[in-house]
């Protein structure tokens, strides 16, 4: 079965408002690495942050696995995030806490409430924390602060965190955009890696189409909330990239 | 090929086991400290609260509530009788306000570190009326001013003008060192005065700040209008202290019920005010 | 003026003439009414409250001297006996008791009234708004006047007292704290699965706690100024000795009290000051 099944799926940011999501319908499969590309505005964001519901559809049926991902409430939404890592812009890490206990913070689904206060981790944990951080090459900051590294460090401290889930899917909304281009094609990289070797899809929301086009297999083409392609990137060429951006594309 | 200037040899690389006794130590030493902290606190309140009430006179939990359950209704009958002393309370807390506003021109003037006259002395002279008009308590104030000028209103009047010199004199000066120097250069640069500099370079920019600190100070006061009646200042502190003085229970809690409709119009007109200047 | 001498350039034709002027109607009509009625309010109350503004200067100068006569010298031996010295040591453990417990209690209740992270906004956001206003609104001195006679003379009055006054103004200073948050990190939290609590204690405070120990601080410095004042109404604390020295007209010892208080508070001040500066440094 898919990975992930998107169909219709609408969103709109107030009642009253115009809907940001227009009906969107995709799969994702389990190798995949998708890429969600469109101009500002057209909704790539509003749709990774339904997948989770970190957003709110307002129509439309999303299915991870065989659960209906719309259909959940309370404490089932919460288990079935705990199976969905996200990848942030900002990279959203806590920042007076240390790296350890920034990644550690990924497990929190697995934690208990009194466990958590006190910050008291299984030893696997630990040793599933220290792997990632070697893997990202982040190892001997292990105790520095967050606020201590710089942008792409803390995007791969991110990127640890996201993977300490052990999720069956990755959600990844703008990694690069707050960093510099070199260090944005080390990132696209390194969750490309690592995404592979663990075997985790990735559904990916990118605004540099170059970055797009390198690392993902399949792409999805949003504008004004419609979808305007969807299939490998070896089918997107610049008359489509022209349609989608609906203007020249570097 | 050994360099003499080659970096230090890099630290050990965390384990498992480093890392899970680091955090274990961290957290040894946290508890410790809160322990601590939480053996102090027992300790004071087996030394001032266990021993010094008269549990005997308290009796058991049930008498707490029947005590307590006193003060609940309402004595309708007292509320015509209540209009006036409102009006009053509302009123020394509005020339309270009024007073002190003009007390805080000077105030805020000599504590703003870019306006003061003359640094070394008026600055700090400021800084301790502010500090000291904050740190007593709106009742030694009363005591003073009845003292002083007797009991009534007046008293109640000059005690929160002058408790409230500390927050809107403070708050002004700091709104006044942090404007924008160029429309003061631009007023000077024109060739106006300093009352000019002031009414047309300083003002307009911290006007707002102003406003927005009186209008809170305001709506304290008239919670502080209301109890300074109980030393002698006037208003429903009076009517509060004589409910009390007679057992009059349902009426006490009518004079509560009256204060917080007071402060209830007091948020009513601060937040329509707000609306409409800021 | 002729035309062709007025060095003024003229507007392009078609556009329309546009006069400024400083009062518009009805704005500032309504301005300036507001402004008037407010004056004339005031003027009103002095009559009311019968204050005799032409007698007023007169009465400073009579203050000045009931003051040198009655309240100097103040009795400084008065204050340093042990006794006193005893209630001293009360009311600041009254005044941090009161504190710490309001502190503790205005956490959930700050954090329920927070818009962003109440639990229900429908329900307990507001109720948590409507207790601690509440809490705020009811003076001090009022709770102490409650407690004690519910309770009896004493500390415990006291201390509850100041608990549910310090929980009132320490919950809204918090929700406001809990709303001005980055709300990024609490979605990275929320996106990996944890429960509400978990968000709060990840995603929330290590955010506000550096606001959160000034708002300590300052919740301590007004508790201690409260407690000081207090047992005037039987609380507990050196305001006990207030009271009965002002029953018995002992204005020397009055004002030697008086100035023990004002002191201790300054005393008290200068290390909030001092704390609140090592608070800033360590952000």
């Amino acid at each position: 079965m898919a990975v992930l099944e998107v169909r219709d799926l609408r969103a709109r940011y107030s009642a009253r408002g115009p809907e940001v999501l227009k009906g969107i319908s995709f799969r994702v499969e389990a190798d995949d690495f998708f890429a969600i590309i469109g101009p500002s505005g057209s909704g790539k964001s509003t749709l990774i942050r339904c997948i989770n519901r970190l957003v709110e559809p307002s129509g439309g049926t999303i299915i991870f696995y065989d659960r209906e991902v719309t259909k959940l409430r309370g404490r089932q939404m919460r288990l079935l995030r705990r199976d969905i890592g996200m990848i942030f812009q900002e990279f959203n890490l806590i920042d007076r806490m240390s790296v350890m206990d920034n990644v550690l913070s990924g497990r929190l689904g697995y934690t208990s409430n009194l466990r958590s206060l006190f910050r008291i981790f299984p030893r696997d944990d630990i040793q599933h924390a220290l792997g990632l951080l070697d893997r990202v090459g982040l190892l001997d900051h292990v105790d520095k602060r967050a606020d201590e590294l710089s942008g792409g460090q803390r995007q791969r401290v991110g990127i640890a965190r996201a993977l300490m889930q052990n999720p069956k899917l990755l959600l990844v909304d703008e990694p690069t955009s707050a960093l510099d281009p070199k260090i944005s094609r080390e990132v696209m990289a390194l969750i490309k890696q690592m995404a592979t070797e663990l075997k985790v899809p990735c559904l990916c929301n990118i605004h540099d189409v170059t970055l797009a086009m390198e690392f993902c297999n399949k792409i999805i083409g949003l504008q004004d909330g419609n979808k305007m392609f969807d299939g490998p990137t070896e089918e997107m060429d610049q008359v489509m990239l022209n349609k989608i951006y609906d203007m020249e594309v570097l | 090929m050994s360099n003499a200037l080659a970096s230090p040899a890099p630290a050990p690389k965390p384990t498992v086991d480093s890392v899970i006794q680091s955090r274990r130590q961290n957290r040894y030493a946290k508890g410790t400290f809160f322990a601590l902290l939480l053996i102090m606190v027992v300790w004071s309140i087996k030394i001032t609260v266990i021993e010094d009430t008269d549990w005997e006179r308290i009796g058991s939990l049930g008498k707490v509530f029947e005590a307590a359950n006193r003060f609940i209704g309402v004595d309708i009958s007292l509320f015509p009788s209540l209009i006036g002393p409102t009006i009053e309370t509302l009123m020394i807390a509005c020339l309270g306000t009024l007073l002190g506003v003009m007390l805080c021109i000077p105030a805020a003037w000599f504590g703003a570190l870019n306006i003061t006259p003359y640094k070394p002395i008026t600055y700090p002279l400021a800084r301790l009326t502010m500090t000291l008009s904050r740190s007593i308590h709106e009742i030694v104030w009363a005591l003073f001013f009845v003292a002083a000028v007797g009991l009534g209103p007046l008293a109640g009047v000059l005690a929160l003008a002058v408790r409230s010199i500390g927050f809107i004199a403070k708050m002004s000066a700091e709104a006044i060192e942090d404007i924008d120097p160029g429309p003061v250069d631009a007023i000077r640069a024109t060739g106006g005065n300093d009352f000019q500099v002031v009414l047309y370079g300083i003002l307009p920019q911290v006007l707002p700040q102003v406003l927005s600190v009186v209008i809170f100070e305001w709506e304290i006061n008239i919670r502080r209008s209301a109890i300074l009646g109980m030393v002698g200042a006037g208003g429903l502190g009076l009517v509060f202290f004589r409910q009390m003085n007679t057992f009059n229970y349902h009426g006490v809690t009518s004079v509560i019920v009256a204060i917080l409709m007071l402060i209830l119009l007091g948020e009513l007109v601060s937040y329509f005010w707000r609306k409409a200047v800021i | 003026m002729n035309r062709a001498m007025d060095p003024r350039p003229a507007t392009p034709s078609g556009t329309p003439q546009r006069v400024w002027s400083r009062f518009k109607f009805p704005g500032s009509l309504i301005g300036y009414a507001v402004w008037l009625s407010i004056l004339v309010f005031l003027a009103y109350t002095v009559e009311y409250l019968d204050i005799p503004l032409d007698r007023l200067f007169g009465m400073f100068g009579r203050m000045g001297t009931t003051l040198a006569n009655r309240y100097y010298p103040p009795d400084i031996e008065y204050i340093m006996d042990a006794d006193y010295l005893e209630y001293v040591i009360e009311t600041i453990q009254m005044a941090y008791l009161g504190a710490l417990f309001g502190l503790l209690a205005s956490i959930p209740l700050g954090w329920f009234g927070s818009y962003n992270m109440s639990p229900s906004r429908r329900y307990v956001f507001p109720i948590a708004r409507l207790i601690s206003m509440g809490c705020r609104s009811v003076h001090e001195m009022i709770w102490a006047i409650l407690f004690v006679t519910i309770i009896g003379f004493g500390m415990l009055p006291g201390v509850l007292a100041l608990m549910f006054f310090c929980t009132g103004f320490a919950a809204k200073l918090f929700a406001e704290e809990i709303e001005a948050i980055d709300m990024g990190p609490v979605d990275a939290m929320r996106a990996s699965g944890a429960n509400l609590f978990q968000i709060m204690l990840f995603g929330v405070f290590p955010q506000v706690r550096v606001a959160f120990t000034g708002i300590a601080i300052y919740t301590w410095d007004v508790a201690f100024r409260a407690a000081t004042v207090i047992g005037f109404f039987g609380a507990g604390g050196m305001g006990w000795y207030l009271k009965r020295n002002i029953l018995q007209i002992e204005t020397e010892r009055v004002a030697a009290i008086l100035l023990s208080i004002v002191f201790l508070v300054l005393i008290s001040e200068a290390i909030s000051a001092w704390a609140r500066a090592r608070v800033m440094k360590m952000k």
